[in-house]
């Protein structure tokens, strides 16, 4: 029981222990190299990828809220030929698993991405960004209808053999039919959850302090709602959710493993902690030890929950 | 760049809501440039959530001591919890970050403080000393009582403005560099301007060079995430539309004359 196994398995990819860095947080990787040992985590998420380059939104692009922040960054980022042309080299010599996150304003540009990022060989899997708010109506269309997200996924699938990630928002009712709809498509995992919808209003000035109005919130605000999402998402689906939403301390991915999360990503708490996805790795092996568990797949959704309780009909898969 | 360890040696308030903190940093810190800033984590609990931008009042190297000085105002809840830190605190802080001021300007450095923004302009003065290049110092404040570090100016000539016309001249320094600029004689080929403060001054300054041909740096201020350009949290909107270079990497010292002042919150 020494060195419990920290392996699992998204689709074809095999990650060496399930800690992962969300997208959006750490851009391509390089720019943390220095903060982070890459080395000691599982992989990185990318900052998204679209198909053409994009400036981002106005200022203000992020504002602290209790316990949260919001942003509305706008996904700034290169562009596909950009992202192929300055940033895979870096991104190919990363000592951990790469996942690339794309969107689309329409099935079209998720396939051209798909296909762009699948020849480059420069990711491990891709992530769906079906779910991002800030990017206008086209942010959240793929990921609040089942049928749309259907339309995408089955769309992209036939197009890569890497593993393919349906990242889906908070922001619905039963999350659980998205999920389901992602993975009747050919989805190998669901990551979630994105950011949840909010504003900061300056009663002062009488304005919104985002430049856009509306923002995503993160952070340890979000924890319990995206701890929430996830097992119910983990009791619809049999494919890997990877579960992610404020996490800021090391037990918090624990949690999120306990409730049925194969992996997790860790977000906004980064930034005050650059250490937090290598403590997230040092407590889970702790925690298995002390819980005298040989593989941290003994401890992906096992959460004991009395008989009946806990059950959110809504999202549940009828059986 | 790097996150280091540091401890407050020194955290006190020395004029009316505005905190001297000097926060001993260890020998593999690098030693900044005038401008730069350090991404400081406030508190050791988890809230606030984010780390705090602040750019250096000095860098300290005495026998065995290296440390930072920040002069920072308590203006919300971030600056409010470092205030609360007491000697002997241990926090950490990435850094040192970002882009500084030109360190060797080809014409006579004019530096122009606004209230706080005297900060940068204080280590940016005591480099200019050191390397004995003559400067002119114009600080405005609202008040007498918030001109800090004036004895620190040496080798420089320095002239004061004050809102409420309790030191100096009674007005904004903006009029105090207008009459410094018309009658010392200064052209944009014989001298230049360095400035920080509130954002409102650095535009009128902006505008000021702008229709002279002054060549103008000014260290903007603004909320950040990660510090290191990897987020895109803290755009710098341009006159020119096509990008928004990030503020932590491309900045906090800029060009003032090509930034769009009036979208920069």
């Amino acid at each position: 029981m020494n060195h419990p196994s920290l392996e699992v398995r998204i689709g074809s990819l095999t990650l060496r222990n399930p800690v992962l860095v969300a997208s959006g947080i750490i851009g391509y990787g390089a720019e943390y190299e220095r903060l982070v040992d890459l080395s000691a985590i599982g992989g990185i998420v990318t900052k998204t990828v679209t198909r053409r380059a994009r400036a981002g939104n106005p200022p203000p692009r992020v504002v602290e809220t209790p316990s949260g922040m919001l942003n509305s960054i706008g996904i700034e980022n290169p562009g596909l030929e950009g992202f192929l042309e300055i940033k895979a080299p870096i991104l190919s010599t990363l000592p951990c698993a790469v996942i690339v996150s794309v969107e689309g304003e329409d099935v079209r540009e998720f396939c051209e991405l798909v296909e762009g990022i699948s020849a480059s060989g420069v990711a491990h899997a891709i992530e769906v960004n079906i779910s991002c708010p800030n990017v206008g109506p086209h942010g959240l269309k793929y990921s609040t209808d089942a049928g749309m997200a259907r339309e995408v996924m089955s769309a992209i699938r036939p197009l890569t053999r890497l593993p393919l990630i349906a990242k889906l928002t908070p922001n619905v009712t039963r999350i659980g039919e998205i999920a389901e709809a992602c993975e009747s498509c050919g989805a190998d995992a669901v990551s979630l959850v994105n950011t949840f919808i909010g504003m900061a209003v300056d009663s002062v000035t009488g304005k919104p302090i985002l430049g856009t109005v509306l923002g995503g919130l993160s952070g340890p605000a979000i924890k319990p709602l995206a701890l929430a999402k996830t097992w119910e998402v983990a009791q619809a689906v049999d494919i890997p959710v990877i579960g992610m939403g404020g996490i800021t301390h090391a037990r918090d991915a624990v949690e999120f493993i306990l409730v049925g999360s194969t992996a997790v990503q860790v977000g906004t708490a980064l930034f005050a902690n650059p250490s937090l996805p290598e403590a997230c790795v040092n407590e889970l092996e702790s925690h298995l030890r002390r819980s005298e568990l040989s593989s941290v797949a003994d401890l992906i959704g096992a959460l004991e929950v009395p008989p009946g309780r806990g059950v959110i009909r809504a999202g549940r898969r009828a059986s | 760049m790097n996150l280091v360890a540091c401890t407050v040696v020194e955290n006190r308030e020395i004029t009316p809501g505005n905190f001297l903190l000097t926060l001993r940093v260890p020998r593999g810190f690098s030693k900044p440039t005038p401008g730069q800033f350090v991404h400081l984590r406030v508190s050791p609990e988890v809230e606030p959530l984010l780390r705090r931008p602040y750019s250096l009042e000095g860098f300290v190297e005495r026998g065995s001591l290296r440390a930072v000085r920040i002069y920072y105002s308590v203006v919300g809840r971030g600056s409010k919890a470092l205030s609360q830190q007491p000697k002997g605190q241990r926090l950490d802080l990435i850094g040192p970050l970002g882009i500084g001021f030109s360190p060797s300007p080809r014409r006579l450095p004019i530096l122009v403080a606004g209230g706080r923004g005297v900060a940068p302009l204080l280590f940016f003065s005591r480099r200019l000393r050191m390397k004995k290049r003559p400067y002119v110092f114009l600080f405005g404040a609202r008040s007498g009582r918030e001109l800090y570090g004036l004895r620190e100016i040496k080798g420089g000539r320095l002239h004061l403005a004050t809102d409420d016309g309790s030191v100096g001249y009674h007005g904004s320094v903006l009029a105090l560099l207008q009459r410094e600029w018309d009658e010392s004689g200064h052209t944009p080929l014989t001298a230049e301007v360095f400035t920080c403060g509130p954002h409102g001054l650095l535009h009128e300054l902006a505008e000021f060079a702008r229709g002279k041909g002054i060549r103008c740096e000014a260290s903007l201020e603004g909320p950040m995430a990660c510090a290191v350009g990897a987020c895109r949290g803290c755009p710098v909107p341009l006159h020119e539309r096509e990008r928004y270079p990030a503020m932590c990497l491309e900045g906090p010292v800029m060009d003032a004359t090509v930034v769009d002042w009036s979208r920069l919150p």
